[in-house]
């Protein structure tokens, strides 16, 4: 079989015997402007400047072809804007006081015993004490343990004594402060510093401080501390009839200049504020939209907030709180929600963008959050906020054994109360700390979403209702509201709320590649072409030439000093006679004779001639450009002759 | 070294044989036939002249530096803006006490001539801060006013300095302002006789308070930051003390900037949201010491980049007293492509403005510094309100008696553009806005109200007791930490300028630089066989 590949392709060596015909053979026949002139020169000067001016132009071109590729994933940007029936976004709307106050008394009673005392010993402040001369005993076992557990603390200076809200006494606590740095706001009258102290419940030792700026917000968020304990031991039940319901928070509704009512509306359960109603949550399948852009337009309603029925610890600003989204993303409200005012107009104007960005490896970013390995324990489409959201969840059940009550449960897990999980406050802050210092790694395993939407809001507050319409308006208002309330509604506790698209514009910005292929080749091209006027196949001839025909020569080379230093040891112990070395050079410079090296693909395809021998050692025949046909002719002769020979 | 021909024909032959352009040596090489010469040229010729058509085209299309804005998506976490807040309430500086309860008189007494009115006189009530002993200073002899009444036409009393006015028909109230000779005067009216009494406030005031030193020591003043934030906090934890610098501005009153270097890792912001923003109570009393100054209560907030001096009048943000604002942010940044690109500067060194400010570089403070420079070239004084140059002193009218002709005069001719302070002061190359939305809610509600209050009162020193609303809480949140940036890049670089003239090269010719280099060294060849060969010339001549 190799003797009939050998006839029917018949292989011969590289194009000249040694690497400096080689070389020679190429620079005669390239198609690379400026290798042909290093032969031809007339000159050694000349041939050394023409040697220089080859050489600089191929560093040129590595160097642009370079910068090409590496401008290569470069994105850039359109923007298209497109006029057309925009879908309304979903606009989820919440009291920001969650539950009505009367009707958890029940369960809070005992906090604001608590919290009232607080204030009478810390302030002196004391209210008409008649509402809680009520006092409700059964739960007082319960519950005080616990306020006693955490109490709210006094600071005198900061040597760590502190008054204890309940016995009264100084005594010394321990423990690493928190927030040690004194406040700018109270250097003055330091003595007056409340905060509370978290301790591991294990160890009594580890313990935790934390100090205020404010008493405001001290209490504030002892308060919230015990409230979420409380919360989450009362069945979600209880708690969707203890908020408020549709019709008590939205009085009128208009959208798209029809009437509309609590239907259009989705009641969803937030656990820190209550009920919230979602227009156009597209949960029955259909997704409104606004026929025109402006005001009349958009969604129009008038939110009943009952400012009298308010926690007056837990919340401290009256109004409501809205969020635009889309259908397929989570409202959180507690993060960038935006608030309304009592007793005012707030028209809500919108302008709708919609980016996509390119991911890998353009960008790093995500398209759906399946390739993240933080389970999305929102049942919502993919953004950062849930991805933190989740991780931190997940961080919380794993190393506190209970989750957090203002975000999702995950399977198998359950909100954690101190009934149960007693440690769970200290836990809870310690985690908190590490997370806002990234040091759980939520940040570096949560990626941005690839495409969002975004609508960008302005606002302009107006008085309403106004002093002449005022009259009949709330008497409408309170009419409507029905029998089951009889007083006159007030204006404090009416808002009025406008969202509508500004204009019908939706803009779309997306990143695309900015270099193809196929202008990253032409590129190429252009260089190559510039400096050298080399195309592909030139590459290809350099690499025949440079590469394999210059290493097969190395290796022939090599394969004859190995065979002449064995002959020459084997002459040795025979102690034949020498002229059997002279026929091996000869044999050996001949190339017909030559099977050893082994034959590359390539090199059987491409070499159409065999080489020069070593006899003729012709100097360079006129060769020509422009006839290359002749060159061939004109060669053949020469390598025939050789090959005779 | 160098072989040279023996011949101008071998060196053509050579040339022939060797060069490696296409159309050329066809045309110079090509046998006599008449008919294929004439061909070639016109082939050579016509692919010659889009050759360097397409060349001229690419080349000016490079020297006009065209730019494409790229927008990209950036969601690295960033530090917090600086925020700076003010209290709009300016003090009376004792050394100049006097004279401006002179002026309160004086403004209630022109209010009273135009509009008939006697303002009741608890609204000018006298200041109570006295801080330091009153130098006796040359009273303000010639601060006199002369006005009219508006609803008679024609009563002028004109003073050497300042008089009120009315147009014709409607009733524009103004003042008048002289140069030096008196004999250029024009009248500064207004529609609307509030502005008028303001704008004319304005002026008596920097008057006024040009002869306060330069530097005030503000820490005298007893005014410290608890008076006016009574909480700051920041992601859930107390501000440091470090976290602020003071400041007093003579119309905003005192101001606070918060983070205003930008370095301190506690203001790194980690999450978007309202719980991890910046969440201040404010005291936003409506007790103004000088009444005619600014007529807006409340609080003053600017959100702005660090190192760089607030521009309040020109892009704060109002809070009312009473109200819970919540602030969300949204960073935009804008880089420009300096050089030939456009007019841009890094830093602001290579602009020739000084910049009167010790900040970073904007846009704004050099056109305060480069107006500040005109008018102390031109008046002979600075304009109260910006920084003073080096030698400089403030307008007053005692001792510049036309500064205000010429104030006014030049303050027109720049926002005219009339003055090269616009050509002079190039826009940063980077610079990055705060898209501001903000949400309102009644703060505190009628049920927390008392225990609030109560709690203030106790500890922060708030000693109000009466029903006004006189609180406020602000919250400074990013929206989404992600940012846009606009970026400038080269519509061609020099990368693909230089591709696309070797594409044009290789489509029209088949030739390359190297190409072009033989060309050359045929014309030195040919230039240097001509001198050798008249050498030869010469010197057969001569033996």
């Amino acid at each position: 079989i190799t003797a009939r590949i050998k006839r029917t392709l018949p292989v011969r060596g590289p194009q000249a015997p040694t690497l400096s015909e080689l070389m020679r053979w190429y620079c005669l026949n390239t198609n690379t402007h400026g290798c042909r002139r290093i032969v031809v020169s007339r000159g050694r000067l000349r041939r050394f400047i023409w040697i220089l001016l080859t050489l600089s132009a191929v560093g040129l071109i590595l160097w642009q072809c370079a910068e090409l590729l590496l401008n290569y994933y470069s994105a850039s940007v359109s923007v298209t804007v497109q006029f057309q029936k925009l879908p309304f976004p979903a606009v989820t709307i919440c009291n920001i006081n969650p539950y009505k106050y009367s009707s958890m008394k029940d369960y809070l009673s005992e906090l604001d015993k608590e919290t009232k005392k607080a204030l009478e010993t810390f302030y002196g402040f004391s209210e008409g004490k008649s509402k809680v001369r009520r006092s409700v005993d059964e739960r007082n076992s319960t519950g005080s343990e616990f306020f006693k557990q955490i109490p709210l603390l006094k600071f005198e200076d900061f040597s760590r004594t502190v008054i204890d809200l309940h016995s009264g006494q100084k005594r010394k606590i321990e423990g690493s402060v928190f927030h040690k740095d004194s406040s700018i706001v109270n250097s003055g009258d330091s003595n007056d510093i409340i905060g509370f102290q978290l301790c591991d419940a294990n160890n009594s030792s580890d313990c935790a401080l934390y100090t205020f700026s404010s008493g405001v917000n001290a209490i504030q968020e002892w308060y919230k501390l015990h409230y979420m304990n409380i919360m989450a031991q009362i069945p979600l039940e209880t708690k969707e009839k203890a908020s408020y319901s549709a019709d008590d928070l939205i009085l009128t509704c208009f959208f798209d200049g029809l009437s509309c009512d609590k239907r259009h509306f989705t009641r969803f359960h937030h656990p820190l504020h209550g009920n919230c109603y979602t227009f156009n949550s597209g949960e029955n399948g259909t997704i409104l939209s606004t026929s025109t852009g402006g005001s009349e337009y958009g969604l129009q309603v008038v939110l009943y907030i009952d400012e009298a029925d308010y926690n007056p610890f837990l919340v401290t600003s009256t109004g409501a709180k809205i969020i635009v989204h889309d259908q397929n993303e989570y409202p959180f409200i507690e993060d960038i929600g935006t608030e309304i005012e009592t007793a005012a107009a707030t028209s809500i104007g919108m302008h709708f963008t919609r980016s996509r960005k390119l991911s890998k490896p353009y960008s790093d970013c995500t398209e759906t959050g399946a390739d993240i390995p933080v389970e999305n324990l929102y049942n919502k489409s993919y953004s950062l906020q849930i991805c933190l959201h989740s991780c931190f969840q997940k961080a919380m059940v794993d190393s506190c054994g209970c989750a957090q009550y203002a975000q999702p449960l995950p399977p198998g897990a359950e909100y954690c109360n101190y009934k149960k999980n007693p440690n769970w406050m200290y836990c809870y802050y310690r985690l908190h700390e590490k997370f806002v210092k990234e040091q759980l790694g939520c940040q570096q395993i949560c990626k941005d979403a690839c495409s969002f939407k975004e609508w960008a809001l302005t606002t302009s507050i107006a008085q309403w209702p106004s002093t002449v319409s005022e009259d009949w308006m709330l008497r409408v208002l309170s009419w409507d509201k029905g029998q089951k309330l009889n007083k006159k509604l007030n204006k404090t506790d009416l808002a009025n709320l406008m969202v509508f698209y500004k204009d019908l514009n939706e803009r779309f910005i997306s990143e695309n590649p900015a270099n193809t292929l196929v202008i990253l080749l032409s590129n190429f091209g252009g260089q190559l072409g510039l400096w050298m006027s080399c195309s592909v196949v030139c590459v290809i001839e350099i690499v025949e030439v440079f590469l394999i025909d210059s290493l097969s020569i190395v290796m022939r080379r090599q394969w004859q000093k190995a065979k002449k230093w064995w002959n020459d040891r084997k002459r040795e112990r025979l102690g034949k006679a020498p002229q059997a070395g002279d026929l091996e050079r000869q044999g050996h410079d001949n190339p017909v004779c030559i099977d050893e090296d082994l034959p590359t693909f390539n090199t059987a395809l491409r070499l159409p001639l065999p080489q020069d021998s070593p006899l003729p050692r012709t100097p360079p025949p006129n060769y020509s450009t422009l006839r290359l046909e002749t060159a061939f002719t004109e060669q053949l002769p020469d390598t025939l002759e050789a090959g005779q020979h | 070294l160098i072989e040279f021909y023996d011949s101008f024909k071998d060196m053509f032959e050579f040339f022939c044989k060797n060069t490696t352009i296409h159309g050329t040596i066809r045309l110079v090489c090509s046998d006599s036939n008449r008919m294929k010469t004439a061909f070639w040229t016109l082939l050579f010729l016509a692919s010659f002249g889009m050759l360097y058509w397409q060349f001229a085209l690419m080349f000016s299309q490079y020297w006009a530096y065209p730019v494409v804005l790229t927008m990209s998506m950036h969601s690295e976490p960033k530090m917090f803006p600086a925020i700076t807040i003010c209290n709009l309430d300016p003090y009376r500086f004792g050394l100049v006490s006097e004279h401006l309860a002179q002026l309160d008189r004086m403004a209630e007494e022109s209010i009273a001539f135009l509009y008939g009115i006697n303002t009741s006189a608890s609204f000018f009530h006298a200041n109570e801060k006295n801080i330091y002993n009153i130098k006796d200073l040359p009273s303000i002899r010639n601060l006199s006013r002369s006005s009219f009444k508006l609803s008679q036409n024609y009563s002028l009393l004109r003073m050497p300095d300042h008089s009120n006015r009315s147009g014709k028909k409607h009733f524009n109230v103004g003042f008048k302002l002289c140069n030096a000779t008196g004999g250029n005067c024009f009248y500064k009216t207004y529609s609307s006789g509030m502005d008028a009494i303001l704008e004319w406030y304005r002026f008596h005031y920097m008057n006024i308070m040009s002869q306060l030193p330069v530097i005030i020591n503000i820490s005298d003043h007893e005014e410290q930051i608890e008076d006016m934030v009574y909480s700051c906090q920041y992601d859930g934890e107390p501000c440091r003390p470090s976290d602020y610098v003071h400041f007093h501005h003579p119309v905003f009153g005192s101001c606070y900037t918060f983070n205003n270097k930008g370095t301190d890792p506690f203001w790194t912001a980690t999450k978007p949201g309202i719980p991890y923003g910046l969440s201040l109570i404010l005291r936003a009393e409506q007790k103004d010491h000088i009444p005619l100054l600014s007529t807006v209560a409340g609080v003053k907030v600017m959100i702005h980049n660090h190192n760089q001096t607030p521009f309040l009048e020109h892009e704060g943000f109002d809070i009312r007293p009473g109200i819970a604002t919540t602030i969300g942010i949204q960073q935009d940044e804008v880089n420009r492509l300096g050089g030939n690109y456009g007019k841009c500067t890094t830093n602001g060194d290579d602009v020739n403005v000084k910049l009167l400010y010790n900040n970073s570089y904007t846009l704004q403070a050099c056109l305060h510094s480069c107006f500040q420079h005109i008018m102390v070239q031109k008046c002979g004084c600075g304009y109260y309100y910006y920084p003073l140059p080096a030698g400089a002193e403030y307008c007053d009218y005692n001792k510049q008696p036309a500064w205000g002709h010429c104030f006014y005069q030049l303050y027109n001719r720049l926002r005219n553009h009339h003055l090269n302070c616009f050509d002079q002061c190039p826009k940063p190359c980077r610079e990055s806005q705060y898209k501001v939305f903000a949400g309102t809610a009644k703060w505190p509600s009628a049920k927390s109200q008392d225990w609030v209050r109560q709690a203030l009162r106790h500890q922060n020193g708030y000693n109000s007791t009466s029903n006004r609303l006189d609180i406020a809480k602000v919250t400074i949140f990013y929206q989404q930490l992600n940012y846009k940036s606009v970026n400038e890049s080269p519509l061609l670089s020099e990368n693909l300028l230089l591709s696309s003239m070797g594409s044009q090269w290789s489509l029209w010719f088949g030739s390359s630089v190297l190409s072009v280099v033989e060309m050359f060294e045929l014309l030195i060849d040919t230039l240097v066989l001509s001198l050798l060969f008249c050498y030869q010339r010469f010197r057969s001549k001569k033996t």
